[in-house]
């Protein structure tokens, strides 16, 4: 066993690796080869057993144990007990952690406790003599930018969901897996979660529909959703939205499709009024035809489509849903 | 009750371009207050109407006087502006700056933004909470206070997941919260009575290592791969929808 150099934070929920936490030994693994040292994987969790075996066989050569029931549920504080603990086990230069809700709370936490650099969902990390430089989003993923982080100190780096594949498992590694008690204070456990209320399936069949309709914030208000749901009515699709239109009320949370709601992967994706923010294409990005409608040439989701239209949704979507049924033999 | 809330003013979301000669954002870009921002300032100011009394103190570092009388104009009883010339670092220099301030303010609880349009680390709210050793929530959509506890509705992954916790905590806002108030003419008018404060921070005693950023920026640039896909623009709108029809038709998706 070498030194460590990289610890990847390995989030669960129910006994489950997420699978964006999986994505970190894709970016962990040739960090620490490249660092010449160990990758060591924090599990952390409640009842994670299996998910230690499968950080083995993905390219962990130590494997940090964090097993407690306190660990159940996705509370910030706690689990960054964890991660101290296991900081202070292996020592690691670089701290990789999915960029899901609480890896995003848990990488600023820690690097504000330790005065250290968080660079912040990377699509690339690359590293230097003198420092680690990445790409990351910014401007609600519509430019990109460089970060650069020196290095000599620890530095916490959250990575994009996507942005890193998961490597193929390889059985019969030899890792050594060693449990991780992790002792929690008082102020650990000041916030209690009292419940969770499950994603609501809803009525549609939106993550097996062959055809989605989403529609974006740039339809403008609830009632001009009517469009889009005419649209999908004329191609027999689902439909389906971004969070910024369920958060304001324009359609219900279970029509999100996106990191906080539904993943879908259907044969043809229609986005309207959608500019392609993260959140929304983590949940789409397995759609074997993206079509977008958007006024802005430089949204993300242009860039991901196989046929864009630029241009006012106004105009097209009508004309579009008239063709459609008149084409379908709906008219 | 004394409930802080940290704002910033942003370059306007809708108005982002970018100048591919300069690699920045086109000069004169508009701005506006951070979206989350305003919704963090809603809750604070529901808080204070539903206990009948309090203060809510609205704080920015960097730039911000616009962003700051719009949140006097919304009912924020006072508003600090933190300006100095090693402002803004990175976002670790923000949050040192900000809990310095707090500090010296020990409000009961703390608002913030999920995250910002511009930068978007969402590093400032738990890096605040960090420095300041109190509980953070983060992801808040919904919440309830009574008898001296705080139930916060959060949207995470697995759906909305309730938490509670007892005050001095910092909540990070979502655009799901209540719709913030618009201002009136009245609140614009009470606005310019209101007590705002200028300060450095060197005022705040914020020391040279915590104004060191420990991240830099390295300008803006577009994904250099452009769309694989085709791309319509000024195509007439019945064009456009003929072809899209025909490569609709050709993929056998109609």
């Amino acid at each position: 066993m070498s030194q460590a150099r990289v610890l990847v934070v390995v989030e669960t929920v129910a006994g489950e690796a997420r699978p964006a936490a999986l994505e970190l030994f894709g970016a962990g693994r040739p960090l620490a080869d490249r660092l010449g040292g160990d990758l060591v994987a924090l599990v952390a969790g409640s009842g994670v057993q299996a998910v230690a075996g499968l950080a083995g066989t993905l390219g962990a050569d130590r494997i940090l144990v964090a097993d407690d029931p306190a660990l159940a549920e996705p509370v910030v504080a706690r689990v960054a007990r964890a991660v101290e603990t296991a900081l202070a086990a292996a020592d690691p230069e670089l701290v990789l952690l999915p960029a899901t809700t609480l890896g995003r709370d848990l990488a600023p936490l820690l690097a504000g406790r330790f005065r250290a650099a968080h660079l912040v969902n990377c699509t690339r990390i690359q590293l230097e003599d003198q420092a680690v430089v990445a790409t990351r989003p910014v401007y609600q993923d519509k430019l990109l930018t460089t970060v650069r982080a020196p290095r000599g100190r620890r530095i916490f780096i959250t990575a994009r969901s996507g942005a890193f594949p998961v490597p193929e498992p390889q059985p019969g590694r030899q890792v050594s897996i060693e449990p991780l008690a992790v002792s929690f204070t008082e102020a650990d456990q000041a916030v209690t979660v009292t419940r969770l209320v499950e994603k609501p399936k809803g009525q549609t069949n939106l993550e097996s529909a062959p055809v989605v309709v989403v529609g974006g914030r740039g339809v403008g208000s609830a009632e001009n959703f009517r469009l889009v749901e005419e649209l999908a009515a004329a191609i027999d699709g689902a439909v389906g939205c971004t969070r910024a239109v369920s958060d304001l009320g324009w359609r219900p949370h279970y029509e999100q499709i996106g990191q906080t709601g539904k993943n879908v992967r259907p044969k043809l994706y229609l986005g309207v009024g959608v500019s392609g923010a993260v959140q929304h294409t983590v949940g789409m990005r397995g759609s074997d035809t993206i079509v977008v409608i958007n006024r802005d040439p430089n949204a993300p989701l242009v860039k991901m489509a196989d046929f864009a239209i630029i241009g006012d949704l106004f105009d097209i979507v009508p004309r579009l849903t008239k063709r459609l049924r008149e084409v379908r033999g709906k008219a | 009750m004394k409930i802080a809330v940290l704002v910033k003013q942003v370059p306007d979301p809708n108005a982002i371009r970018y100048d591919r000669r300069l690699g920045d954002l086109a000069p004169g870009t508009p701005q506006a207050t951070n979206e989350y921002d305003l919704y963090a300032v809603e809750a604070a100011l529901r808080l204070k109407e539903q206990l009948g009394a309090g203060e809510v103190v609205v704080a920015s570092v960097g730039p911000g006087r616009e962003t700051l009388n719009r949140c006097l104009a919304m009912g924020a009883d006072r508003a600090v502006a933190i300006e100095g010339p090693s402002l803004p670092g990175d976002s670790l220099v923000t949050a040192s700056v900000l809990a310095a301030w707090l500090r010296r303010e020990a409000p009961d609880l703390i608002w913030a933004g999920q995250e910002t349009s511009d930068a978007g680390t969402g590093n400032v709210g738990p890096q605040v909470a960090a420095l300041l050793d109190i509980p953070l929530v983060s992801n808040v959509v919904g919440w309830e206070y009574s008898d001296g506890v705080l139930t916060l509705e959060r949207e995470i992954e697995d759906g909305h997941q309730f938490q509670q916790v007892r005050p001095p905590a910092l909540l990070c806002a979502l655009s799901a919260l209540d719709e913030p108030r618009l201002p009136t003419l009245r609140g614009i008018m009470e606005a310019r009575r209101k007590p705002s404060e200028r300060i450095s921070p060197a005022d705040l005693g914020v020391s040279d290592d915590e104004l060191a950023p420990v991240v830099s920026w390295e300008g803006l640039f577009v994904e250099e791969e452009s769309a694989t896909g085709v791309v319509l623009q000024d195509v007439d709108p019945d064009q456009a929808v003929e072809q899209l029809i025909a490569f609709l038709q050709e993929r056998r998706l109609i």
